[in-house]
């Protein structure tokens, strides 16, 4: 009887030393070999961005009349976002500053229910793509977000306050998970620390978890999905799913951790669960 | 043709009828409700924090100095409701779903223990932010400071990270009863 005890508590052993390397290994080898091959799949969202960037609006303007061939005048650009743009009056994340040349610029226009739907979308042919493509134009250069305009200030402490506010119907927030108990493991899925370790240079990301590209905007949102009620009541309706995109919040946030990244070198697109 | 007309008549009329209160039924609540946008749900559900909450907004994300732990720990009791059947309730099977359903691998909606906690030996992906749970039945605990631990973490532990369970209504009264009464159950896979 001892014997298949220790028996037992052997194969339990060996079976939870397996599920620590499990949760440690980043990434598989198929896909560490993609990457030495240098077939990451991130860069298939890359060459449609950059594809988009060189294809006329309505108007007849690409984005590359303006930024210039490949991008010449984006170069960096990435690096000190999410910042204040004089021309629409606000702070803007690389989503929303696409967004705000495209109808500004381009002649797409913002009211279109049709073109909004097509922009938001994952695998549309505009948001993510062209995100992921502008961001690689600042690869290797170091992150320098600067607070230097008052909106971008506010903005910035109304991230931190949010990183830390205590919401919802499971009493999370942001910081108690993923500063306070960084390191520790939901089921296997390891909790990092954004802030500290400037995970932000490796974002827009292609997260293999769910096979698509995330720029920081989808990541930030889809964090609060799931925990907010907005009335007390115990019902479907009662659940508010995500933060409206381009809002406020999320660019608060995304400053937050950005100006935590300061000094990181860019290196997107990213290779993530 | 004169009956088929009569007829068509009578129907057309039946029909009238039998719609009109239906097509006023569809439109009076959208008068009354007005729908809110995703930003005004947002504000509404950012705005909704409750003042326990808001004493653990800090970075340390641990009661403050200033704040009587005691105190807290009391008003957060005072919000415990306990079922009329008692704490221990009667269908374990619906605990052990709650809690996490082995069938799944340990997934479950509401309570999703698993992701903090390990327990049944068999579940192999839980998470460690909690303490195991194996063999908790024969730790001694009184199941009524496991019921209350369901229901408000924060009455035994405040700011902990452990959702108020009960007290947001995530699970009833009934249902933790159940979850309790796994946990203590001698045959139950947490405690074999």
């Amino acid at each position: 009887m001892r014997k298949r005890t220790l028996l037992a508590s052997a194969i339990m052993a060996g079976g939870a030393v397996l599920t620590a390397a499990v949760a440690q290994e980043q990434l598989p080898t198929h896909l560490k070999e993609l990457l030495e091959l240098g077939m990451h799949p991130g860069h298939a969202y890359v060459d449609e961005g950059r594809e988009m960037f060189h294809t006329p609006g309505p108007n007849g303007k690409s984005c590359a009349t303006c930024h210039g061939q490949d991008g010449k005048k984006l170069e960096g650009a990435y690096a000190k976002m999410p910042r204040y743009y004089k021309d629409i009056g606000k702070v803007a994340d690389i989503d929303t500053r696409i967004l705000a040349c495209m109808t500004k610029y381009m002649g797409y226009d913002k009211n279109d229910k049709k073109f909004m739907k097509k922009f938001k979308k994952w695998n549309g042919p505009y948001r993510v793509p062209l995100a992921s493509y502008v961001a690689s134009l600042s690869n290797g250069m170091r992150i320098d977000v600067k607070l230097d305009d008052p909106q971008e200030k506010e903005l910035y402490k109304m991230g931190e306050k949010l990183w830390y506010m205590r919401v919802g119907a499971r009493d999370f927030s942001c910081g108690i998970c993923h500063t306070v108990l960084a390191g520790k493991r939901i089921r296997l899925q390891g909790l990092p620390d954004p802030v500290k370790n400037k995970v932000y240079a490796h974002w827009p990301a292609y997260r293999f978890g769910s096979d698509r590209m995330w720029t920081m905007e989808d990541r930030v949102r889809s964090c609060f999905k799931a925990y907010l009620l907005y009335t007390k009541q115990w019902s479907k309706k009662d659940w508010v799913k995500k933060p409206p995109p381009f809002s406020d919040w999320v660019i608060a946030l995304e400053l937050y951790m950005k100006h935590a990244a300061n000094g990181a070198t860019v290196e997107v697109p990213g290779l993530l669960r | 043709m004169r009956k088929f007309v009569l007829a068509g008549a009578f129907v057309g009329l039946g029909l009238l009828v039998a719609c009109q209160p239906a097509a006023q039924k569809a439109e009076a609540p959208k008068a009354e409700k007005k729908k809110l946008s995703s930003k005004e749900k947002f504000k509404i559900a950012l705005a909704n924090q409750d003042k326990w909450q808001k004493a653990c907004s800090n970075p340390t994300q641990l009661v403050p100095e200033g704040i009587d732990v005691e105190t807290f720990k009391k008003e957060m009791l005072a919000t415990v409701k306990f079922p009329e059947g008692g704490v221990v309730g009667k269908n374990i099977a619906r605990g052990e779903k709650l809690f996490g359903d082995p069938k799944k691998g340990g997934k479950s909606r509401r309570g999703n223990c698993y992701a903090c906690h390990c327990g049944d030996p068999k579940i192999l992906a839980c998470g460690n932010i909690g303490p195991s749970l194996r063999g908790y039945g024969k730790r001694g605990i009184d199941p009524k400071d496991t019921y209350i631990r369901i229901y408000n973490s924060w009455a035994q532990n405040p700011c902990s990270v452990m959702p108020r369970l009960g007290y947001h209504g995530v699970l009833k009264p009934e249902e933790i009863a159940d979850i309790v009464a796994y946990m203590h159950d001698p045959n139950s896979p947490l405690n074999k």
